[in-house]
C-alpha cells in the first residue's frame, strides 16, 4: 500500500515515548508547581489548569505522532486519566516505519 | 443500533443556558441566516462513498444535537429529540457541470445564505457533492442552536473515525455520547453554588463598568454577511511566538490572545480594553465530547502595557485569562443581564479573539482534505480567528460586520495584525512595536504631505504695494458707502508708516480700531513701516487689556481718540484724526521675509493669554495657496467681517489686495447679525465671504438668506456640521470650502471642498496646503494607520515664530520634527484621524481648551479668574455638552463664609464676554473617582433654571417657556421669573430665539426688547400685548420642532389619547431638522362634539394642515390610531388632488382586526392614558384602573401629563373612549401610494396581527422591524432606528418632487 499523505506527517517527526513521568513533569511546568505536587487522582482543574494549557499538553505529547483528541482529555482531567488514555493510544500504534 | 420500535414519547427539554441566548437573538433577527454554522471539506483521491455514507449515517444517529426539533412554547422555547429530525445525507452531482468546484461553491454559498426557522425546519443539512470520480465536497450545515464549532469538530472526527474503521474493518471507537450529558450539566451547573460565585466573580470584576470598545463606530448588531480575510502568519514569527511561551511558561496560545489585545487597544485608545475569548466550556466536564452548543464568550480586561517589558504583560494577560476560564461557565448573556447591558449599543466586550490551537481537519485515510470554515455564527463586531494547521502553520482570519467595517478596512487590518504579531514577537517591549504598517506609515507621513510648491520669498507688504501701484484706480475698500481707490490707499498707509517710522517704533505697534476704513490704512501701514501688528478688542475687560499689553509691550496704539482711556497713559495713543495722510517721500525699509507681520494674543491654559508671533513667509504662503487655490481676480469682492483679533480676519484684510480685488468692510456689530449680512451680501455683490459654522447657522435661519448667491463661502474656526453644509447647499447658491488652522499656523494649514455632492460625515478638514504637513499621532509620537484618532501636529513654513516672551511655551508646544530632521512640529491639542483616502478628519481637542462660536477658550484662564476672586477654595470649570449646546459651567467649592452672588460681575471684569461660565454651581467638595481625580461625570447638571419658583401661567408665558427651553435645549421647567441670559442664553441664541418667536407670534419685537425683558413673563407680556390667549399644549395643532423653512413639514397624528407629545422624541431625532407639527384630537376640550366619523375627522384634520401649509407634499406619521388617521388623510389629500409625501405608520393596523375585539371600555382609556405619560401600564400592577387612582398616579409622577388640570385629563379619557368608537366604525378606502410601516417586532405574540392586512388599502407597504415593544415606540431606542428610516424617506420624496420640478422646467 502507498503511504498516504496522512501518515507522512507522522513519521518524520518521531520522539521518545511519553511516559507517565514526562506527563507529571509537563504538568507541573504548565502550572509552575512542583511534579510532587500533582498526585495521580488530583482534579487539575481544581490545581489551577485551564482549558488552553490542557490543550497545548495534548498537543505537545502528540507532536511524537501519537493521535491524541482533546475532548477524552477533557472528560477527565486527572493524571491517571490521563496516562490511561496515552498509554492505551501508545499500546495499540503501530510499529515506526522506516523513513 | 436501531431507529426501528417503539419510541417513546418525546420529553421537551428546556433550552440550555447556552442555548437561550441565541434563541432569543435569532427571534430578534429571524432572517439572518449567520446563526447557522457550516463548513466544507474537499476530499481528493479514491472515494469509498459507500463507506462514507455508512460513516455519516452512523454519527449522525449518534449526535443527538441533530435531532434537536425547537418549539416555541406559550411559556417558553422547549426542544425535544425528534429523529424525524435527523438530516439525510444529500448528494448533489456537479460533474457535468464546466467548472464542477465553482458549481459546488456557488450552491454552498446559496445554501449558507439561506435562514432557517428553527422552530419549522431541520437544525441540520449533510451535503456530498460529486465534482469527479476523485474529487468530492461535504458540506455542513448546523444550526448554531445545536452546535458550537468544537461540536463541529468532534462530529466532523468522528465520522472520519468510522469511515476509516469500515475501511480498515477495525473497532470504530466509542460512540459520540448523548445530549442527556449536556442536559444534565446544565441543569446542574444552574442548581450549583458554582454558578453563583461564577457570577459574583463576573460581577464583582465589572463594577466599575469599564468603557468598551470596538475597532469601528457603531451598533454591534450583525448583519446578514460578514467580511472575511485571511493572511498566513510567517513561520519566523510563529516560531518567535513560541519562543516567548517556551520563556515564559505561558500557553502560545494565550501569547497570541495578549499581542492581539494590545493590537486591538492600539486601536481604542483606551487605557484597557475588553476583549471577547470565546470558551469552549468542555475541560472537566460530563459533556466534553458531546456535539451541541456549550461554547461562551468570556469578557476579558486587558491593561494596555505602560513601557514595562513585554513578558510582564503577557504574565498579565496570561493570568487574566486563567481566571476567566475558571469561572468561564457563567453564560456572558446572564453577565449582559446582571449588568444591565442589553440592547442598543451597550457591549459587554469588543472585539473577539479566537484561538484554535489545533489542526481541525479530519484525516480519510486514502484521501487528502482541506477545510473551509464557512460560518461560526453572527458576526456582531470584528473578530479575530487563528487556526493552527499542520503542525506549525498558523492562519489568522478576520471576520468583521460589513455595517460597521468595509472590505478595505478588514483587509488592512489582516495585514495589520499580522505585521503586529511579527514585530511585537521580535521586541522586548512593546514601546517599540509601530501599529501602523510601514507602508501606511509611509504613506501617510509623506506622500500624502508631498506639498512641496514654490512660493515668492517676500513680505505682505510688497506684494500690497505691488498691487497698489499696478490698479491705483480701482476701488480698495468699501465701508458705509464710502470708497477709496488703491491710490489713496497707497498715499495714506505710505503716509501713516513713515510717521511711525519717524517716531522710532521698531516692534509691536497695537490697533484698536472698530471696522473702518482706517482700520485697514492703518494695518497696511504696520506692515509697510517693517513693523508686526497687535489687534486688540476694546471689548474685552481692562485687566486683560493689561495683561496683553504688560506682555507685547508696544509704544503705540493706533486708536481713536475717544478710547484714550482705555490705555492708561501706557501706550502713546495714534488717533486717525493726527494721522498724515500724504507721504513724505521719506525712506523705510519695509520688512524682510523672516519679519513678524502680526502677533494674535489667544487665551492661555495658564490663565495667562499668549502672543502669537507670525512671521510674513508663513502668512505669505497662506495667503498665496489660497488666492492660486481658489482662482481670486480682480473682479471678487470680498467682505470683511471677523474681528481683527481673530485670526481669520488677516486673510480677509489681506487677499483682497493681494489680488487687487475690493475689501468690502461691514460694519461694527454687524457680524453677529444675520438680517445685517443678507443685506451687505445682497447689495455690495460680495464674491467671498467667511463665516464661523455656529454663525452660518444661525445665517441660514434667516429668511433673508434664502437664494443668496455668492461665489465661495469659507468655513473655519469649529467643527462644520454635515447637516449645516447639506442646509447650506439647499439654502444658498455657492461653493462651500472647510478650512483648519490654529493661530499657531498662520491662520489654515488644510482645506476641504464641501460641495453639495460631499457626502462626508463628518466633513473632514481635509489635505495640507502648500509647503505644510498634518501628521496624526500616538502618544509615542507613532503615526496612526487610517481611521485611527491620534494626535494631531503641523509642520511646514506656516508655524509660528513662537509665542511672544515665552521661550519656555514655546519649547513645549513646538517640537522638532521626528520624520524630518531639522524641521519642527507644533502639538496642536486637537485630536484626529486619517481617512483611507487620506483626508484628515477633526475629532475635537484633547485637552480641556474648548471652542466656543470660534473662540479658543482656555478653561485655565477661567479658573485663574475664578480662583483670583477669593472668594473660592476650589473650581472646576467644564465646557458641557448639554442638548447640542456648549455651555461654560464654574462649579465652586466656596470658601467658608464668602457670598458668591457677586461672583460672575468679578470674573466678567477679568475675562472676555464669551469666556464668561453661563452657570456658576455651587458644591460642598468637587467629586473625585478613586484615582483622586475629577469625576468628571459625577458633576451635576447646572440648574439653569433654579431661581424661579412660580410656574408660567398663561398661556403666552407657557408659549415663552417653551421657547426658551427648547432654544437652550433645557430639560427642567421653566419658571416665570427665569431670565433668557441667566438660563445659559447668549446674544447668538438670542437671536435664533427671536426667529422661533417671529415663526410662533408672528412678530419680531426685537433683541432690545428681549434685552429689555429677558424673563419669561416679562417678555410674554410684551407679546401678549397683542396676542390673543390659546391653551399651546392641548390647541389643534401643536408646533413640536421648529426646523428651517426649506423643507415641508412633518405632520403627526396623535394615537388613541388625542395627544400629540409622544412624537417629541422622534421629531427631534430627525436629520436634517425639519418643522414638525402635532395633530391633536379637539374633542380633547370639553364641550366640543365629538366627531361622527373617523372620515370626518380626518377631512377636518386635512382642513387644518392645510390651514398652515397650503401646498404639498404633506408627510403625514401616526402612532397606532394615528396611522389609521393617516391614511385616511391621505385617501383625503388624493381625493382633492393635493400632493402627498410620506405616510408612515408606527405598529398600526386596519380596523378590520379590531371591529371584532370587544371594546376596551374605560379601563383601557386609563391604560392608553398612562401609556402616554410614559409607563408601561402592565408593569404597574398594584395600580388600581379607575379614574382617581390613575389621575393620582400621574400627578405624583414627573409626566408633564400630571400637570394638566383635572378637565384636560378627563379630555383624554374621553378621547380614547371615542376613538376606540370611531376605530370599530371605519371602512377603509384604498390609497393608491406606498405607506411605509414600523412593525413592533417584540410585540403581538400569538395575535394575528400583520402589516400585510395594509395591502387592500394601500399601493404598497414597505416594513421595517422595529425590536420594541408597542408601547415603547416612541422611546429613545426605538427612535434611534426609526428616524433615519423615515428621514430618508422624506429625503427621497423630497428629492424625486425636485427632480420632477427640473424636468418641467
Amino acid at each position: 500500500m502507498a503511504i498516504e499523505p496522512a501518515d507522512i506527517r507522522r513519521i518524520v517527526t518521531p520522539a521518545a515515548p511519553v511516559t507517565r513521568e514526562t506527563m507529571r513533569a509537563d504538568i507541573a511546568k504548565m502550572l509552575h508547581e512542583d511534579p510532587e505536587e500533582i498526585g495521580g487522582g488530583d482534579s487539575l482543574i481544581d490545581l489551577g489548569l485551564d482549558s488552553m494549557r490542557a490543550m497545548n499538553l495534548v498537543l505537545l505529547w502528540s507532536e511524537g505522532g501519537l493521535d491524541l483528541e482533546f475532548a477524552h482529555f477533557a472528560e477527565n482531567p486527572t493524571l491517571d486519566g490521563w496516562w490511561a488514555l496515552v498509554d492505551a493510544r501508545q499500546r495499540a500504534r503501530p510499529p515506526l516505519q522506516g523513513g | 443500533m436501531s431507529e426501528a420500535g417503539a419510541q417513546p414519547p418525546p420529553e421537551a427539554h428546556p433550552l440550555t443556558e447556552a442555548q437561550s441566548g441565541l434563541w432569543y437573538a435569532q427571534r430578534l433577527d429571524p432572517s439572518n441566516p449567520l446563526f447557522n454554522t457550516g463548513q466544507s471539506i474537499a476530499l481528493t483521491g479514491p472515494f469509498d462513498r459507500d463507506a462514507f455514507e455508512a460513516a455519516l449515517a452512523q454519527a449522525v444517529a449518534e449526535a443527538d444535537a441533530l435531532a434537536l426539533r425547537m418549539i416555541d412554547a406559550p411559556a417558553g422555547p422547549v426542544q425535544v429529540l425528534d429523529p424525524a429530525q435527523r438530516p439525510v445525507l444529500e448528494v448533489i452531482d456537479v460533474s457535468r457541470a464546466g467548472d464542477p468546484m465553482a458549481a459546488a461553491q456557488a450552491e454552498i454559498a446559496r445554501d449558507m445564505a439561506r435562514p432557517i426557522d428553527p422552530t419549522r425546519e431541520k437544525l441540520a443539512a449533510e451535503r456530498l457533492f460529486v465534482l469527479g470520480p476523485q474529487r468530492h465536497v461535504w458540506q455542513q450545515r448546523i444550526h448554531h442552536l445545536a452546535i458550537d464549532g468544537y461540536g463541529m469538530i468532534l462530529l466532523t472526527q468522528r465520522v472520519a473515525e468510522l469511515y476509516n474503521a469500515h475501511r480498515r474493518a477495525s473497532d470504530p471507537g466509542a460512540p459520540l455520547p448523548g445530549m442527556a450529558a449536556a442536559f444534565a450539566e446544565d441543569a446542574a451547573y444552574r442548581a450549583s453554588g458554582k454558578r453563583a460565585t461564577d457570577g459574583a466573580y463576573w460581577r464583582e470584576l465589572f463594577a466599575d463598568r469599564p468603557e468598551v470598545a470596538g475597532l469601528a463606530a457603531g451598533a454591534p448588531v450583525s448583519a446578514p454577511r460578514f467580511h472575511r480575510r485571511a493572511v498566513e502568519i510567517d513561520a519566523a514569527t510563529f516560531a518567535r511566538v513560541r519562543g516567548s511561551a517556551e520563556r515564559t511558561a505561558i500557553p502560545w496560545p494565550d501569547v497570541v490572545t495578549a499581542l492581539a489585545a494590545a493590537y486591538v487597544g492600539r486601536h481604542t485608545g483606551t487605557p484597557e480594553v475588553v476583549v471577547g475569548v470565546p470558551f469552549m466550556a468542555r475541560l472537566g466536564s460530563a459533556a466534553a465530547r458531546v456535539p451541541a452548543m456549550l461554547m461562551n464568550v468570556l469578557p476579558l480586561r486587558v491593561a494596555m502595557p505602560e513601557r514595562g517589558g513585554i513578558d510582564d504583560y503577557l504574565g498579565a494577560v496570561a493570568k487574566s485569562l486563567t481566571r476567566a476560564r475558571r469561572h468561564g461557565r457563567y453564560r456572558s448573556e446572564q453577565l449582559r443581564r446582571d449588568l444591565r447591558l442589553v440592547g442598543g449599543q451597550r457591549r459587554l466586550h469588543g472585539p473577539l479573539i479566537n484561538l484554535l490551537p489545533f489542526d481541525e481537519t479530519p484525516r480519510f485515510e486514502g484521501l487528502e482534505s482541506r477545510l473551509d470554515v464557512l460560518s461560526t455564527g453572527p458576526v456582531e463586531d470584528i473578530t479575530f480567528t487563528f487556526r493552527l494547521h499542520g503542525t506549525d502553520g498558523l492562519r489568522l482570519e478576520v471576520d468583521a460586520n460589513p455595517d460597521l467595517y468595509s472590505a478595505e478596512e478588514v483587509a488592512a487590518h489582516a495585514a495589520r495584525l499580522a505585521q503586529f504579531l511579527a514585530a511585537a514577537s521580535a521586541a522586548e517591549t512593546l514601546d517599540d512595536v509601530p501599529t501602523a504598517t510601514p507602508e501606511e506609515a509611509r504613506r501617510h507621513l509623506f506622500e500624502l504631505n508631498a506639498t512641496d510648491h514654490a512660493v515668492p520669498d517676500t513680505t505682505l507688504a510688497a506684494l500690497i504695494e505691488t498691487r497698489m501701484r499696478e490698479v491705483p484706480h480701482a476701488p480698495a475698500l468699501r465701508f458705509a458707502g464710502e470708497e477709496m481707490d488703491y491710490a489713496t490707499l497707497d498715499a495714506r498707509s505710505r503716509a501713516l508708516a513713515e510717521r511711525l517710522v519717524a517716531a522710532g517704533e521698531s516692534g509691536i505697534v497695537a490697533v484698536a480700531l472698530p471696522r473702518s476704513l482706517e482700520l485697514v490704512v492703518a494695518l497696511v501701514a504696520v506692515l509697510r513701516a517693517g513693523l508686526a501688528y497687535l489687534p486688540l478688542d476694546l471689548a474685552q475687560p481692562d485687566a486683560r487689556l493689561a495683561r496683553i499689553l504688560a506682555s507685547a509691550q508696544p509704544r503705540h496704539v493706533l486708536a481713536r481718540a475717544e478710547d484714550t482711556h482705555r490705555f492708561d497713559g501706557k501706550v502713546e495713543v495714534l488717533a486717525p484724526g493726527d494721522w498724515p495722510v500724504v507721504p513724505t517721500g521719506a525712506g523705510i525699509d519695509g520688512p524682510a521675509p523672516e519679519d513678524a507681520a502680526y502677533v494674535i494674543y489667544t487665551s492661555g491654559s495658564t490663565g495667562e493669554p499668549k502672543g502669537v508671533v507670525i512671521g510674513h513667509r508663513a502668512i505669505v504662503n497662506r495667503v498665496e495657496w489660497m488666492r492660486a487655490h481658489y482662482g481670486f481676480t480682480p473682479a471678487d469682492r470680498i467682505l470683511q467681517k471677523t474681528p481683527a483679533s481673530f485670526d481669520v480676519s488677516v486673510w480677509e484684510f489681506f487677499l483682497p489686495l493681494m489680488a487687487g480685488a475690493c475689501l468690502v468692510i461691514a460694519p461694527p456689530e454687524a457680524h453677529r447679525d444675520p438680517v445685517a449680512l443678507a443685506r451687505i451680501i445682497a447689495e455690495e455683490g460680495i464674491t467671498t465671504a467667511h463665516f464661523v459654522p455656529s454663525m452660518l447657522a444661525a445665517f441660514l435661519a434667516e429668511p433673508a438668506a434664502r437664494g443668496l448667491a455668492l461665489t465661495r463661502v469659507f468655513c473655519s474656526g469649529e467643527e462644520l456640521p454635515a447637516d449645516l453644509r447639506d442646509r447650506f447647499h439647499r439654502t444658498l447658491r455657492a461653493e462651500l470650502h472647510n478650512l483648519y488652522g490654529p493661530t499657531e499656523a498662520a491662520v489654515d494649514v488644510s482645506y476641504w471642498p464641501a460641495g453639495p455632492e460631499d457626502r462626508s460625515r463628518p466633513v473632514p478638514i481635509g489635505f495640507p496646503v502648500w509647503n505644510t504637513r498634518l501628521y496624526v499621532l500616538d502618544e509615542m509620537d507613532r503615526p496612526q494607520p487610517p481611521g485611527v484618532p491620534g494626535h494631531l501636529f503641523l509642520g511646514g513654513v506656516q508655524l509660528a515664530q513662537g509665542y511672544l516672551g515665552r521661550p519656555d511655551l514655546t519649547r513645549e508646544r513646538f517640537r522638532p520634527d521626528p520624520f524630518r530632521p531639522g524641521e519642527r512640529i507644533y502639538a496642536t491639542g486637537d485630536l484626529a484621524l486619517w481617512r483611507p483616502d487620506g483626508a484628515v478628519v477633526f475629532l475635537g481637542r484633547s485637552d480641556h481648551q474648548v471652542k466656543i462660536r470660534g473662540l479658543r477658550i482656555e478653561l485655565g484662564e477661567i479658573e485663574a479668574a475664578v480662583m483670583a476672586s477669593g472668594r473660592v477654595r476650589q473650581a472646576a470649570i467644564l465646557a458641557r455638552e448639554d442638548g447640542g449646546t456648549t455651555r461654560i459651567v464654574a462649579y465652586v467649592v466656596a470658601e467658608p463664609g464668602a457670598e458668591l452672588a457677586a461672583l460672575k460681575a468679578e470674573v466678567a471684569a477679568r475675562v472676555p464676554d464669551y469666556m464668561v461660565p453661563a452657570a456658576f454651581v455651587r458644591l460642598d467638595a468637587l467629586p473625585v473617582n478613586a484615582n483622586g481625580k475629577l469625576d468628571r461625570g459625577a458633576l451635576p447638571a447646572p440648574d439653569f433654571a433654579g431661581r424661579g419658583g412660580r410656574l408660567p401661567a398663561t398661556p403666552g408665558e407657557r408659549r415663552v417657556a417653551a421657547l426658551f427651553a427648547e432654544q437652550l435645549k433645557l430639560d427642567a421647567p421653566v419658571a416665570a421669573e427665569d431670565d433668557f441670559f441667566s438660563l445659559g442664553g447668549d446674544s447668538l441664541g438670542a437671536v435664533a430665539l427671536l426667529l422661533r418667536v417671529r415663526e410662533a407670534f408672528g412678530r419680531d419685537p426685537g433683541l432690545g426688547a428681549l434685552f429689555a425683558q429677558p424673563t419669561v413673563e416679562g417678555f410674554a407680556r410684551l407679546l401678549d400685548a397683542e396676542a390673543p390667549a390659546e391653551d399651546l399644549g392641548l390647541a389643534p395643532l401643536i408646533t413640536l420642532l421648529e426646523g428651517g423653512p426649506d423643507l415641508p413639514p412633518l405632520f403627526v397624528l396623535h394615537p388613541a389619547g388625542g395627544i400629540s407629545w409622544c412624537y417629541g422624541r422622534l421629531a427631534r431625532a430627525l436629520v436634517p431638522r425639519r418643522t414638525v407639527y402635532g395633530v391633536q384630537a379637539p374633542a380633547l376640550a370639553p364641550g366640543i362634539a365629538p366627531p361622527a366619523s373617523l372620515e370626518q375627522l380626518a377631512a377636518e384634520y386635512v382642513e387644518r394642515i392645510r390651514a398652515v401649509r397650503p401646498h404639498g407634499p404633506y408627510h403625514l406619521l401616526g402612532w397606532s390610531v394615528g396611522g389609521i388617521l393617516a391614511q385616511a388623510m391621505a385617501v383625503r389629500l388624493a381625493e382633492i388632488g393635493a400632493e402627498v409625501g410620506v405616510v408612515a405608520m408606527l405598529d398600526s393596523y386596519p380596523c378590520d382586526v379590531w371591529r371584532g375585539e370587544p371594546d376596551p371600555g374605560e379601563d383601557g382609556a386609563l391604560k392608553a392614558l398612562l401609556a402616554i405619560a410614559g409607563h408601561d401600564p402592565d408593569r404597574l400592577p398594584a395600580l388600581a384602573l379607575t379614574r382617581p387612582s390613575v389621575l393620582a398616579f400621574l400627578r405624583a409622577s414627573d409626566s408633564p401629563l400630571g400637570q394638566l388640570p383635572d378637565a384636560a385629563l378627563d379630555g383624554v379619557v374621553r378621547v380614547v373612549a371615542g376613538n376606540n368608537r370611531l376605530v370599530r366604525g371605519h371602512f377603509h378606502r384604498r390609497y393608491e401610494g406606498p405607506v411605509l410601516h414600523f412593525r413592533a417586532a417584540l410585540d403581538h405574540a400569538g395575535r394575528d396581527l400583520s402589516p400585510a392586512q395594509w395591502r387592500p388599502y394601500a399601493g404598497s407597504v414597505e416594513v421595517t422591524d422595529i425590536s420594541a415593544l408597542h408601547a415603547h415606540l416612541t422611546g429613545p431606542e426605538a427612535v434611534q432606528v426609526i428616524a433615519p428610516v423615515l428621514a430618508r424617506a422624506l429625503e427621497s420624496v423630497e428629492q424625486r418632487e425636485e427632480a420632477a420640478c427640473a424636468t418641467a422646467v
